[in-house]
């Protein structure tokens, strides 16, 4: 299958999906506009379209940022929230809104940005220009620690002693009741940070041969690695801002993808961008579903999807070495 | 003459008993509990309250805790201290409960009430450890005159925090928001979405912004565009959500001004 087909199914399934968030449960919607159109007009414009749009824009830059750092960093483990990104933002927005005192979602979409960012540079000094995948790995692993025990650290300091409830049920992960002006703080900078990511699918895929090989094919990879780098903080930092932490997308959809566009990394860009925003959109329709009268969180539902899958790729990873 | 014994002997058993002496070094180590020395026991009785029972952002009777030793809710802060009662709100304080009993310090546990008995039982309970009982019998005569009654015409309602949290239809909020003449609706999680409020608004949202001016993700909520799309026919309250937060006496005043504003 080509690229481009690749491409025109998954924008296909993406619209379908997207239309099914706008439209969900369209009896009820039937009924509201019969009843009281004002009512019906302010549930699809105010509501369930930033819900949409977000639950694609989202889904898009995880899957993509997930693609450019596992291209950049030529390994299949590498996505924002087994890199530390996400909770670096995530520590970057508690800081913003309980101590720096800028409130709202603007407060919120600055500092997940700038916690963002600050984890990926600090990836990447603490890992070093050679960096092996091991290195790579206990280095985001690390990261991400520090940045949830600083999270947990500041809550605990946090003057409203309902600080820690706020927060875990955000970072469990939501596109519930997000407004117009979520989209309007969030959307700019994820266009920003998936457009930086994704200037550089070129010459990623050169960089797949080896960084040396990549520079005497006339590529700039410490510009490369930049991009990504920042793009990946001012997106996953606006993305994990408006919804919380929702991991695994960025980490598995690349993977998904990557045996139809015949392994490059460059080439499984906007296909994995197309596949996020049809995971996540898919699993923000499951969680509209109560199941015994409760809703899960989409956080939760990406993770009960995800773990399974990481767990494959190390079974699988065994299996290759045993071989 | 054995009947007589037997009075006697119960008589030096009461006597006795540690539980007749009134206290006079009295720490309690919950925001709930604070609530329930501050309105029962004498000020003299008092060693030390927690934090939040000092701040006025969490309770209408922090003015009473001026003054006091403050604590964290954990033994250690009030050990000093040298408490003869330490008073305890339940699950969240079990393991300074256990504490305070290894140490030899008399504990009386109060859970949160889940109903309107318990929480009579609470303040009767309190009231008989700080040897106050006819302070605690006012305290639960004002409680059952201030609800009154259920009135005959009830309203469908939600009960509506930050972050879109609401109470359970069977809980004791919801119990209490009876006799203001409020129906809870029932939610998945207790947590209602906007666009089902929007969809099937009840007749009334009583809001609870509770510390409206901090800085909070659930408080945003509140602030979403959406929820003035809510239907003229809907009626939205917004009460002091202080007495909410332990659902102690105090909450009986606050039940009888939400009646008498939807009247």
């Amino acid at each position: 299958m080509t690229s481009r087909i690749l491409n025109i199914l998954l924008a296909v399934l993406a619209t379908l999906l997207a239309l099914a968030s706008l439209l969900w449960a369209p009896g009820e919607l039937v009924e509201v506009s019969k009843r009281a159109p004002d009512v019906a007009r302010a549930i699809l414009i105010e509501l369930r379209l930033p819900r949409m749009i977000l639950g694609l824009a989202i889904g898009a830059v995880l899957g993509l940022t997930g693609a450019a750092l596992q291209g950049l960093l030529r390994n299949p483990l590498a996505a924002p929230d087994v890199l530390g990104s996400s909770t670096g933002a995530a520590f970057g927005a508690v800081l913003a809104s309980y101590y720096l005192g800028i409130g709202g979602t603007l407060g919120l979409a600055l500092g997940g940005m700038t916690g963002a960012v600050t984890a990926l540079l600090l990836l990447l000094l603490l890992a070093g220009p050679a960096a092996t995948t091991a290195s790579l790995i206990l280095a985001g692993v690390a990261i991400s620690a520090l940045a949830s025990a600083l999270t947990n650290l500041a809550l605990s300091l946090a003057p409203s002693p309902f600080a820690l409830y706020d927060v875990l049920f955000w970072l469990l992960g939501s596109l519930a009741d997000r407004s117009l002006d979520h989209v309007l703080f969030a959307l700019p900078p994820m266009i920003v940070g998936g457009w930086l990511a994704l200037s550089t699918r070129r010459g990623i895929d050169a960089l797949a041969l080896g960084e040396e090989v990549a520079s005497s094919l006339g590529q700039n990879v410490a510009a490369m690695r930049m991009k990504i780098v920042i793009g990946t903080g001012l997106a996953v930092g606006a993305a994990v801002a408006v919804a919380g932490a929702i991991g695994f997308i960025g980490l598995v959809v690349p993977h998904l993808v990557r045996p139809f566009v015949g392994h490059r990394p460059g080439a499984a860009m906007i296909p994995s961008a197309l596949a996020g925003a049809c995971l996540l959109t898919a699993a923000d329709l499951f969680v509209r579903v109560p199941i015994a009268g409760q809703e899960l969180k989409l956080g939760v539902v990406t993770a009960m999807l995800g773990c399974p899958f990481f767990l494959w790729l190390i079974l699988r990873g065994r299996a290759r070495a045993a071989s | 003459m054995g009947t007589l014994i037997r009075r006697l002997v119960g008589l030096a058993a009461l006597l006795a008993s540690p539980a007749t002496a009134a206290p006079q070094r009295v720490a309690s180590l919950n925001l709930c509990t604070d609530e329930l020395v501050l309105l029962l026991a004498d000020r003299a009785q008092l060693a030390s309250v927690t934090k939040l029972g000092a701040d006025a952002r969490e309770t209408r009777l922090a003015h009473r805790a001026a003054g006091l030793h403050r604590n964290n809710g954990r033994m250690e802060s009030v050990a000093g201290l040298v408490p003869d009662l330490v008073i305890t709100g339940g699950g969240a304080n079990r393991y300074a409960a256990e504490m305070a009993r290894r140490m030899g310090t008399r504990v009386v546990d109060v859970p949160p009430p889940t109903t309107i008995d318990e929480l009579r039982r609470n303040v009767r309970s309190v009231a008989a450890a700080l040897a106050q009982p006819a302070r605690g019998e006012a305290v639960i005569a004002h409680l059952d005159a201030r609800l009154g009654a259920v009135p005959a015409r009830q309203r469908s309602a939600v009960l509506l925090s930050g972050g879109g949290y609401t109470v359970r239809p069977d809980g004791l909020s919801a119990g209490l928001a009876r006799y203001a003449g409020l129906v809870q609706q029932s939610y998945p999680s207790d947590r209602v979405a906007l666009d089902r409020l929007l969809a099937n608004p009840p007749e009334v949202i009583v809001i609870s912004r509770y510390r409206a001016g901090q800085a909070s993700l659930h408080q945003m909520w509140l602030a979403h565009p959406a929820l003035k799309r809510l239907p003229a026919s809907t009626r939205i309250v917004e009460i002091d959500g202080r007495s909410w937060t332990c659902l102690g006496p105090l909450i009986a005043d606050e039940v009888a001004r939400l009646r008498e504003r939807l009247q």
